[in-house]
Order: structure tokens, then sequence, then C-alpha cells
């Protein structure tokens, strides 16, 4: 296929369901999902306005499924969506939404508008107008392995360093265990420490576990640039590493993106059920915890807030799972202005982070994170998405702002407590 | 013809004092909502004025209408009526039958041209060249039409006049219409009611006398000072609705209690009259009071919107067979849309091609 605007319109009318032509039917055009979205919000503009960001989508609906649309248009008095429309709409679908859901959440009629932005992005991809920047990270990722160009050598060499820091051996391609670990392009790249935490935490609580070559990545970009096709390739590696290794569980790393496409899109994209389980990486430690085999036996003194990622709330509803962690470790933890639920994003999800055109305007859009930071007197800022991290490192770095930026898996095993008592490995 | 006299005389003569006259027109302004300063006008105007020549003419109606007048409670203000203006014609009521009653109206209409008032009660029926009706061999079309020309204004007395009411209900076998449907080119006045209450009838002519015009009307013609509020707005049982305390048979104990009859069919929501606050038979009553429902009786086809013991909230008509016909090719549409949406979906997805890592490099 090449891409076109008839593909695209096709992939639209492809894209409409049941639930895009009620959401459309029932949307009241009350605008109340402009306050819930952090591109409005920060710009007062009201072109990002959540449910305007589908205007083509929209048309095409009431074109070929309204009674009235069809009648128009066989009238030839509706304008059909142009290429050009396209063209103005791809910053607005791809720039400024960071599919974090909570225009979703905000809307009083219950449509799920970040459902309707990923199934747009279909069809934007289908007629060519996807962001490069996303466009040259999904390439990497099919042809590579990775969006950020990482490999099995760099995943080696990562495990090397690890088992000679913790003394303990990281399993690799290990059939038949329990679990197998995901990770995401930027805990192989950058905050690789992980490795080592989970080799220390699942060996103390003696979690039999395993890490696939040929499945080790989890980041999706398809989900991002929001093309099916290839979302279900990528997916399908750590679905056949999982078959292949015969594994219950399949753990989802810190990484938003990476966890829904996993957890929630992955049997729909593939088209048949998992023999296997996914748990999030912070659903496992909490489980872990609750069951007494995770024990820390020191806590860490400093102010420490919690960032909620987008995907692990408002898709997973994990509030409470990363609050019990960090009661173990952190003391003086405070919350900031609108926790759990109604967080705000770190602005760059969604493959908004991986889209050079869009830093500016993501970086305006940080000052609604500035403004959740200034109203605590947190010095640390804990998260569980390794992509909210970098985005939150870039936006202090912009403010010029001290805080330090930690994941919640590594600060855990930092405080793990020394008596070993797992020998499974 | 005798030359018609000022009203002072003509109750002189009755020995009706002119402290009973004030009292009468005080009543008046009251019930027409005008300034109390106003009763003085009326009583002068009223006193001076010389009795407007009347003709009152009786198409399809049961008579209701007269005997709700001159059957009222005695002495009443409404008896009063007939001091007030000179009955030329009224084929109930007058001595006078047969050529000499129609010589009576002719020379009135003659001689009052331009200038009587003309009261009608009954519907006329327009089928089969309105022979259903006819008086001295002229049908009820022809003696309106006649009378209507040399009229100053005209007062549709009953729902029968100002309507249709009664003879005008499905299926209408005569062809009735209302006054209105006819004349056009008359102030009307519409004091529906079946019957009127009588003050309304005797309120309206005052008003003519004392201000030369006819009285401010609503959007169907009657005169806003008794029409202007619903029977519920005034109910004394309005309390009861409040509260949602309702009746709901005839001998339960909400009934004996005296709550809310909206359950048992009362239409004082929709109905507009005086009933409420004027009442009946020199006050000592309306119909709720009695422990029935309002049927409406004022309004246009109140004889066509259902049963009068059917709940407002219900749907007059059968509705059922319409909703099933409706249902049935509502969802046949549906399924059939939705099963063209569906193929046109299948045939794009068949025809849809893998989108692959070469068309992210694209052009």
């Amino acid at each position: 296929m090449s891409t076109s605007l008839q593909s695209g319109i096709a992939s639209f009318i492809g894209q409409i369901d049941g639930p895009i032509a009620s959401f459309f039917t029932s949307c009241v055009h009350c605008g109340l999902c402009a306050d819930s979205c952090l591109f409005y919000t920060e710009t007062q503009n009201p072109k990002y306005t959540p449910i305007y960001k589908l205007e083509p989508l929209r048309r095409v609906w009431q074109q070929e499924y309204t009674f009235w649309g069809k009648l128009m248009k066989k009238a030839g008095l509706s304008k059909p969506v142009s290429d050009e429309e396209l063209a103005e709409w791809e910053p607005l679908v791809y720039d400024s939404c960071t599919l974090c859901g909570r225009c979703s959440l905000a809307c009083p009629v219950g449509n799920d508008i970040v459902y309707m932005v990923r199934k747009m992005r279909e069809g934007m991809v289908a007629s060519g107008h996807a962001p490069e920047g996303l466009k040259g990270a999904t390439q990497r990722a099919i042809e590579l392995g990775s969006p950020m160009g990482v490999n099995i050598n760099t995943l080696r060499a990562q495990i090397k360093h690890a088992e000679k820091e913790t003394g303990l051996t990281v399993p690799m391609d290990v059939e038949g265990a329990d679990y197998m670990m995901v990770l995401s392009s930027a805990e192989v790249a950058e905050y690789n420490d992980i490795i080592g935490a989970v080799t220390r935490i699942f060996h103390q609580a003696g979690v039999s576990w395993t890490i696939a070559s040929d499945g080790f990545e989890g980041t999706n970009s398809g989900i991002q640039i929001g093309s099916s096709d290839l979302a279900a390739e990528l997916l399908g590696r750590i679905v056949r590493a999982a078959e292949r290794l015969k594994v219950k569980y399949v753990i989802s790393p810190e990484c938003g993106h990476a966890y829904t496409a996993l957890r929630w899109e992955g049997p729909n994209l593939i088209g048949r059920p998992y023999p296997f389980k996914v748990i999030h990486i912070i659903e496992l430690l909490d489980q872990l915890r609750s069951e007494g085999r995770l024990k820390t036996d020191s806590v860490d003194e400093t102010r420490m807030t919690f960032h909620d990622p987008c995907q692990m709330v408002r898709r997973g509803g994990m509030v409470e799972q990363p609050r019990k962690l960090l009661n173990m470790v952190a003391p003086n933890f405070v919350e900031m202005p609108d926790p759990g639920l109604q967080n705000w994003c770190c602005g760059g999800g969604g493959g908004v982070s991986a889209n050079e055109r869009a830093q500016p305007l993501r970086i305006k859009a940080f000052n609604r994170k500035k403004a959740q930071l200034d109203a605590t007197d947190a010095t640390t800022i804990v998260s569980a998405c390794s992509n909210c991290r970098t985005m939150l490192l870039d936006g202090l770095e912009h403010n010029h702002m001290p805080h330090e930026v930690v994941g919640l898996t590594e600060l855990i095993a930092e405080h793990l407590a020394d008596d070993k008592q797992g020998s499974a490995s | 013809m005798k030359e018609h006299e000022t009203l002072e005389q003509r109750l002189g003569e009755q020995g009706v004092s002119r402290r009973a006259f004030l009292k009468f027109c005080a009543a008046l302004a009251t019930m027409m909502a005008l300034p109390p300063s106003s009763a003085g006008a009326i009583a002068a105007a009223l006193s001076q004025a010389k009795r407007p020549s009347v003709i009152w003419l009786s198409f399809q109606e049961c008579t209701g209408c007269t005997e709700s007048l001159t059957r009222s409670h005695s002495p009443t203000l409404e008896s009063l009526i007939f001091d007030m203006i000179s009955l030329d014609y009224h084929h109930t009521l007058q001595a006078a039958s047969g050529h000499a009653a129609e010589q009576a109206r002719d020379e009135a209409m003659k001689a009052f041209y331009g200038k009587y008032l003309l009261l009608v009660d009954g519907s006329i029926p327009l089928k089969d060249g309105g022979v259903y009706s006819t008086i001295a061999g002229r049908t009820n079309l022809d003696m309106l039409e006649e009378a209507a020309k040399g009229a100053a204004a005209i007062v549709a007395v009953g729902s029968c006049a100002a309507f249709g009411g009664l003879p005008n209900a499905q299926p209408n076998p005569t062809g009735a219409v209302a006054v209105s449907d006819i004349v056009r080119d008359k102030p009307i006045v519409n004091i529906s009611g079946c019957p009127p209450i009588p003050s309304v009838i005797t309120g309206v002519l005052a008003h003519y006398l004392t201000f030369g015009e006819l009285p401010a009307l609503d959007e169907l013609g009657r005169p806003k000072a008794f029409y202007g509020e619903t029977i519920h707005d005034r109910c004394y049982r309005r309390p009861f609705y409040d509260q949602g305390k309702f009746a709901k048979t005839f001998d339960d104990e909400g009934a004996r209690n005296g709550w809310c009859l909206y359950e048992l069919g009362c239409k004082g929501p929709t109905t507009h009259n005086a009933c409420a606050t004027t009442k009946w038979n020199g006050g000592a009553g309306f119909p709720i009071e009695a422990g029935h429902g309002c049927i409406g009786c004022s309004e246009p086809k109140f004889w066509d919107a259902g049963s009068f013991y059917t709940p407002l909230s219900a749907p007059a008509a059968d509705v059922a067979a319409v909703a099933q016909v409706s249902m049935i090719a509502g969802a046949g549409a549906a399924v059939a849309m939705g099963a063209l949406d569906r193929a046109k979906k299948q045939k794009l997805q068949q025809s849809r091609e893998k989108l692959t890592v070469a068309d992210l490099k694209g052009d």
C-alpha cells in the first residue's frame, strides 16, 4: 500500500465503529474537555480543544454514516475532507495530544476522546500525515528492533554490567520461568540501573524470571504513530518470545505505551488471546510487598513526590500500588496537586517525545507540571515510566529547576533489606 | 320601538338602590382586575349609558348558556345584565314567536345598524348547505352572516360558539364550526365554557359599556381578565398537588381528605377559566369542590381530548398501534442502514493493504 488521501479516508471509514458513532452523536459541544487538556490550559488556544482535534474524523463519520450526511454528500452540499485539511490537523493530532486520556475522564457524556484520537491516527498515518520524528522512531523499531536503536548487544553489555555490580546472574532465555521481563528502550540505553534493581528484588523475593533475547523491547512506536499493522508486528516479537519460553506472566516495564500496547491493545492487535498474563512491574512489586516477599531496611528522608504516569493511572487504575511502595521507603512523601487519576501528563507521551517538531509546544505545556511541582516542597520526583522521567528531566532543565528524578523500582531496590532469603533465579 | 332609557332610570324603576348598583360596579371592577378607582368610572358610565340593543342568536346549542345566565342564583349581579341591555331578540326568552319574533330582529338590526351587540350561542353547521339547523326556514349560516354585518361587536357565548364545542366533536356529522370561522371582519370575544360563567358574560358587557371597547383578549380571543390563569393555578387543592398527595379513586382516603384529583383526570392544569375564583351558584363552589376533576370545558376540542378520567400525562389517543408500527419501521430502517454501512466497511477492509515500514519512508 502507499499512503494517500484516499487510503487515509478509507482508513477513517474503517476505523469508525459503534463507540465512535455514539460518541460523536452524544457530544453536546460543552467544551469541558478543553480545560482538561494541558495543551489548551497552557496556551489558551481553542484549537487545542480535544474534540476539535477530531474534526476531520467527525466529518467523515457524518458524511459516511449518518442519514443527513449521506444525503448532503450525494447532493454535493458537504465538502469532502481534503489533503490540506489533514496536513493542517497533523500537528493537532500528534503534537498536541499525548494520549494521556484526561479528556476522556472529563467528558460529562462519557465520550472516550483519547480512544478516538488513537483511531484517528490510523487514518492520519495511512494518508501520509505523520510527523517525521515519529516515522523515524517507528522505522527504527521495525528495522533495528528499538526506536532508540538499542539492540541485543547493547542489552548484553548492560546485563554484564549489572551482573558485575550485583554479583547475581541475570537469567536469559530461561524456558519455563514464571515471569518474562520486558524493558523499554530508555531503560536499556539510559536508565540501565533498572536491570540490576529488578535482579536484586527478584532474587530477594525468590521470583522465577527471565529476559528473552528476542523479545525484550517493550516500547511500541506503532501504537504512538497509530498503525495497528506496525504495532502488531512489534508486539508479535514479545508474544512469540513469551510463547517460546512458556512463561506464565509477561512483566510490562516502567513505560506507559509499552504497558498500553501489552496489556490493553495486545490481543486485539494480534487477533487472538494471550496464553500468558500481563502484569505491570509496579503491580508485581506491590503484590510481592503484600505477600511479605519484598523487604526494605532503610528509608530516604528526602522530600519526595510522585508523578503518576498517565497510562498507569488512567488506563491501568494503578493509584494505590505506587503509594504503598513509596510508603515503605519515603517517610517524607508529599502529594502534588491533582494526584492519581487526575494527574497532568509530563507532556511527552503518545509519541510527542519522539517528535522534534513538537518540542517548543511540549516545553510550554510543561508549565502545568511546573505549577504542580511549585505547589509542593518536594525535591525529588519519583515516577514509574522511563519516558516520563526523560520528559521531566528535560522540562526541569528548561525551567532551571533543581529537582531530582528517580524511578520507583530503582528506589525500592536501593533500600532492599540485606537478608537474602530467596535462592531461585 | 321605544327609545332606550339609561340604566339608572331602569334600575330605579325596579327599586334597585344606588348603593346596590355601586356595589355591583365595584364587584365588576374587582373581577376584571381593574384598579379600585375604576368602580366609580364604571358606575358613571353605566348610569349614563343608553342601554345598547342586543341581538342574541341561538344556533346548534343546548340552551345551557342561556340557562347559566338566567338560572343563576337570584338575585345576583348577573341578572342585572338584562337591565344593562335591551335584549331585542332572543328566541328562548322573548314573548313573541313566529313572524313577530323575526320582525323584532329585523327592526332592531335596521334601527341600530352598526351599533348593536350580537351575542351568539351554539355552533354553526356547514355540511349539506347548513340544513341541520334552521330558524324560520333560514339556515344559521345565513342568519349569522346577515346579523354580523350590522354588529358593532360579536360575543360568542359558550364553547360551541367560541370553538365549535360539542357539535364539532369527532366525527362532527353536521360540519359544525365556530363563529370566528365564519365572521372575520368584526371584533369577536370568545366567552368559552360549557356553560360559561354568568358573571364573565356580565363583566364583558359592562366593560364594553364603560370603555366603549372590548377587553384585552388572549390568543384564543378570550378576555384575559377571566381566562388569564388556569384552574390549577387557583385551585384550593393545589397544595396537595405540590405535596404529591393524590386521590387514586373517587372513594379512597385521598378523595375523602380532599387531595388533588390530577390522577383521576383533572384537566385543571391546562384549562384557562375563572371557576376556581368566581365559582358557581352564587359562590357555592365549583366542580373540584364537589370532588370531580375539571373536564376542561373552556378549552378548544375538550370533548376530543381523551377520557375525562385519564390523567393529563397519559396519551389521549391510543398510541400503541402507531408506536408499534413506527418501532418496526424504525428498526427496519436502522437494520437496513446498518447493513449498508457494514457492507461498505467490509468492502474497504477487504481491499485494504497493510501499512509497512516502507510506507513511512514515503515519497
